[in-house]
């Protein structure tokens, strides 16, 4: 559970990420999915303990986050991150005025030189236009250029479990279809990706199983198909809050 | 036309006075937005520390170099640890904190009575050159070569080590840095010492112009103050541009008026780019930019 001051941002959201399998979050703007992978990552504690140093918003989190069996609930960051838990960030989070190979080298701090080596090497090879912008700054690539990077610094932290942040935020079909893509052959290469995402349409080719979130609550889990055979889910998908397209800027 | 040359001489060799004495404020904010006004009291303390190692215990210069810088960035790490962190993102209270902590240096040696004319340090390099018409002391273009160098050391550090992009890129997006496992913590603590220390670098290559005066500690508030503001912190450039500003005006303003007029260039700068630019002649910080 979530709390911001008295508002309940997460409530008894229970979600499990299997070895090599792909999951969906789906919701709508506001549901929880980025509350949900923030905690999961720590960066909701990181928040929760700046904002009780500096006495603004009372963020309380409760709950347990495991690892392998392995309670992780108090570990910083760092730690999570060098287990292999990597949160790639909402809204192509890059690092504006740093070059598209200084993004992905920053993406492997905690990695050796050697593993950074490879682990762009494999980043460039699955998404190749990275190579072409390799000394662009990132703040001049367009939107979905930006998403590829921001996967790339993912993929250059060496993830076991990959949390993906609306990674289809404000791209084109095409981008979106390039990007679904890009998912599957991480999965393929082993790693485990919770994909949080509010046009749940595009994702879900991909998707083994889902959940759905509202109002910072689980109200449906299933297999991708169980999902999309569910009428309130076909309802969603077609007309319904969650689901629908949005009108990007 | 000799005297342009002059002015054009003794302006750059102080815009790079300038700008070794407000490099380490500017990069400690710019990196970690923590404005240290111990910068000054870090300062004069490393004049003292240099001065001190080679006048008192016979240590030769680089030793005497290495122990101020040293020293600095403990006192650095130390400001940070006790007085910085516990008030860490409430600006106003870093501000007051850090001033506080600077004016209770610079004053605690004036206390300690280290106010007299034996506080001096060696030039480098002795000697002068003659540039032209225009004659200069060897230890000034040391000054400048120095701040030039400097200036691309920081460059380079930025872009080619782990540590310089780990702390551009939590200046720049925090929260993604955060989550790629940089510890916001040690980053700004970092930051904290390596602007101690580069206030350091500027106490033993600019003191040497002068006498180790205390007032000068409160100088270098100011001047840091006025670089940072009018330069802005996300470019290197921007700083080294507004260091050149300052210094050809206060030479100006010297030449033209009278040499106590170059505080009021400082003053009158900050004042102007607050009112015109308030992100910097090259800053890019639009929210600010939009307040005017």
């Amino acid at each position: 559970m979530v709390f911001y001051e008295n508002a309940l941002a997460l409530n008894e959201v229970s979600v499990q990420l299997n070895p090599a399998e792909v999951v969906g979050v789906f919701g709508s703007n506001g549901a929880g999915k980025t509350t949900l992978l923030n905690t999961v990552a720590g960066l909701t504690l990181v928040y929760a303990r700046r904002e009780a140093r500096r006495g603004g918003v009372r963020v309380t989190v409760a709950g347990q986050v495991r690892l392998e069996g392995q309670d992780v609930t108090a570990w910083d960051v760092p730690e999570r991150v060098r287990r292999g838990l990597v949160l790639c960030r909402e809204r192509h989070a890059v690092f504006r005025d740093l070059t598209v190979s200084e993004n992905l080298r920053l993406g492997g701090y905690l990695r050796s030189r050697a593993e950074v080596e490879e682990s762009v090497a494999f980043a460039c090879e699955l998404m190749p236009p990275l190579r072409r912008l390799w000394r662009k700054p990132a703040g001049m690539l367009s939107g979905g250029e930006q998403q590829m990077v921001a996967i790339g610094m993912a993929l250059a932290a060496r993830p076991r479990w990959l949390l993906l942040d609306e990674p289809l935020l404000g791209l084109s079909p095409a981008l979106q279809a390039e990007i679904v893509r890009v998912v599957g052959e991480i999965r393929r290469h082993g790693v485990a990706v919770l994909v949080a995402e509010q046009y749940a349409r595009a994702v879900l080719p991909v998707v083994d199983r889902g959940y759905v979130v509202e109002s910072g609550a689980l109200v449906l889990s299933g297999t991708r198909s169980e999902l999309a055979s569910q009428a309130e889910v076909q309802a969603a998908y077609f007309g319904g809050s969650w689901a629908s397209p949005r009108t990007h800027p | 036309m000799p005297e342009l040359l002059t002015v054009l001489v003794y302006g750059l060799v102080q815009a790079a006075v300038l700008l070794l004495v407000a490099l380490g404020f500017s990069v400690t904010f710019g990196l970690s937005g923590i404005p240290n006004f111990s910068h000054g009291g870090v300062y004069i303390l490393s004049g003292f520390v240099c001065w001190f190692s080679l006048r008192k215990l016979g240590w030769p210069y680089p030793l005497a170099v290495a122990a101020s810088v040293a020293v600095a960035a403990t006192v650095g790490l130390l400001v940070y640890a006790a007085v910085i962190r516990p008030v860490r993102r409430l600006v106003l209270a870093e501000v007051i904190a850090t001033f506080a902590v600077g004016v209770a240096m610079l004053e605690l040696f004036r206390w300690m009575g280290l106010v007299t004319y034996e506080f001096n340090l060696p030039a480098v390099v002795a000697g002068s050159v003659a540039l032209g018409d225009v004659v200069v002391d060897a230890h000034r273009l040391v000054v400048v070569a120095s701040a030039a160098g400097l200036g691309l050391a920081l460059w380079w550090f930025g872009r080619a080590t782990r540590t310089g992009l780990a702390l551009r890129a939590m200046a720049q997006e925090e929260y993604t840095a955060l989550s790629l496992g940089i510890r916001e913590d040690r980053m700004a603590a970092l930051s904290v010492v390596l602007g101690s220390a580069l206030a350091a670098v500027a106490a033993v290559l600019v003191l040497p112009l002068g006498l180790i005066s205390i007032n000068l500690g409160y100088d270098a508030m100011l001047v840091a103050l006025a670089v940072t503001v009018t330069g802005g912190t996300e470019r290197t450039a921007g700083l080294v541009l507004a260091a050149l500003l300052l210094g050809l005006s206060t030479v100006v303003a010297g030449v033209l008026i009278g040499p106590h007029w170059s505080e009021v260039v400082y003053l009158a700068a900050i004042v102007a780019v607050l009112a015109v630019r308030p992100s910097g002649i090259l800053g890019r910080l639009k929210e600010l930019e939009e307040r005017v």
